[in-house]
């Protein structure tokens, strides 16, 4: 991690210097227009868009683990249906003549099977469709974390204490960055796994 | 048809251990275990019976990247194929994890199609499962 300020000139001291100066500034302009409190109010409300947003969590989680729940009792008896079906068919066949004389019903019983088998391939969709929650709670889980930071920091602010030094548009270094929300114009992100692939096979992985 | 062998999916949300351990079984590999996260998961490792890791990357107590690091530089589970599958889809992270032993890696969202087919691959490579 580089300590070099981003114009590249001015020093570390300089730069608290500064911050500390635009602060009190804007602590003073806040003050004299009469801000503070509706700032208190604006920190206040964070805790309470936070917990709004771990609710959010909760309730779509809980609804993707109740359509799971259907999706695997609908994909066991789809298996069910299917094989039935299979008996069906072999049964038909097994009977001399009735083949023959009804072929009608050998043609249904093949087209329970697949039918069956279909339904099935729609549960799997279904169930892969719930991957939302994974993603969707992934960003919640950051922007409460984030919430939380920018209330610490308004805090801070209000209690007029140190400047603000820590940034929050960027996690720590080592940390990871979670979903992406939005890959367009970004080069330091896959958008799909074709990216994925192409760069392992371009490093030779 | 693959030969049996018993899957660890590691992922802190269930419904994606769900949905992976079901896919895997729609695969042919109706053998497996879950863990929440990288810690509980190395435990269950050194516990011995698994020939697979499916894991994410973003956990807590252990992520997947340390999960990964342990389990290859133990002695007696380095030689396990760890294919991760994941959100963090920045190209650092997705050679840091090939550099790291990953034996693949999926970014979410995938599709069943990308589970069998890296699966696949891994096998071939690996001359394992058929």
């Amino acid at each position: 991690m580089s300590d070099q300020h981003p114009n590249g000139n001015a020093s570390a001291p300089d730069m608290y210097q500064q911050l500390g100066a635009i602060t009190r500034q804007l602590h003073d302009a806040l003050k004299e227009l009469g801000y503070t409190d509706k700032l208190k109010g604006t920190v206040d409300q964070l805790p309470d868009a936070q917990s709004r947003l771990s609710y959010i969590a909760r309730l779509t989680g809980e609804a993707a683990e109740k359509v799971l729940n259907h999706v695997e009792l609908g994909k066991s008896e789809q298996e069910h249906v299917a094989q039935r079906g299979r008996q069906l068919h072999d049964t038909i066949a097994a009977v001399p003549g009735l083949g023959k004389a009804m072929p009608e019903l050998l043609a249904w019983s093949k087209d329970v099977v697949e039918t069956a088998e279909k339904t099935d391939a729609r549960l799997t969709d279904i169930m892969m469709a719930q991957d939302f929650h994974d993603l969707t709670g992934q960003v919640i889980a950051r922007v409460v974390q984030l919430a939380g930071q920018i209330e610490e920091q308004l805090l801070a602010l209000l209690l007029q204490s140190a400047p603000a030094s820590q940034a929050v548009a960027e996690p720590p270094p080592g940390e990871l960055a979670g979903p992406v929300v939005n890959a367009e114009g970004r080069t330091d992100v896959v958008s799909d796994q074709a990216g994925v692939d192409d760069l392992l096979a371009s490093l030779g992985f | 048809m693959a030969t049996p062998m018993k899957f660890l999916i590691v992922d802190d949300f269930s419904t994606m251990r769900r949905i992976v351990r079901n896919l895997l079984k729609e695969i042919g590999h109706a053998d497996a275990d879950e863990a929440e996260d990288g810690a509980i998961a190395l435990n269950k490792l050194k516990n011995g019976g698994f020939q697979f890791v499916v894991t994410d990357i973003n956990m807590p107590n252990m992520n997947g990247f340390e999960l990964l690091e342990a389990i290859k530089s133990d002695d007696k589970l380095k030689s396990l194929p760890v294919l991760m599958v994941t959100a963090e889809a920045r190209k650092e992270d997705i050679i840091r994890a090939a550099q790291g032993g990953a034996a693949g890696y999926i970014v979410k969202p995938f599709t069943k199609a990308t589970l069998e087919e890296k699966l696949a691959n891994i096998f071939q490579k690996l001359g394992i499962g058929g």
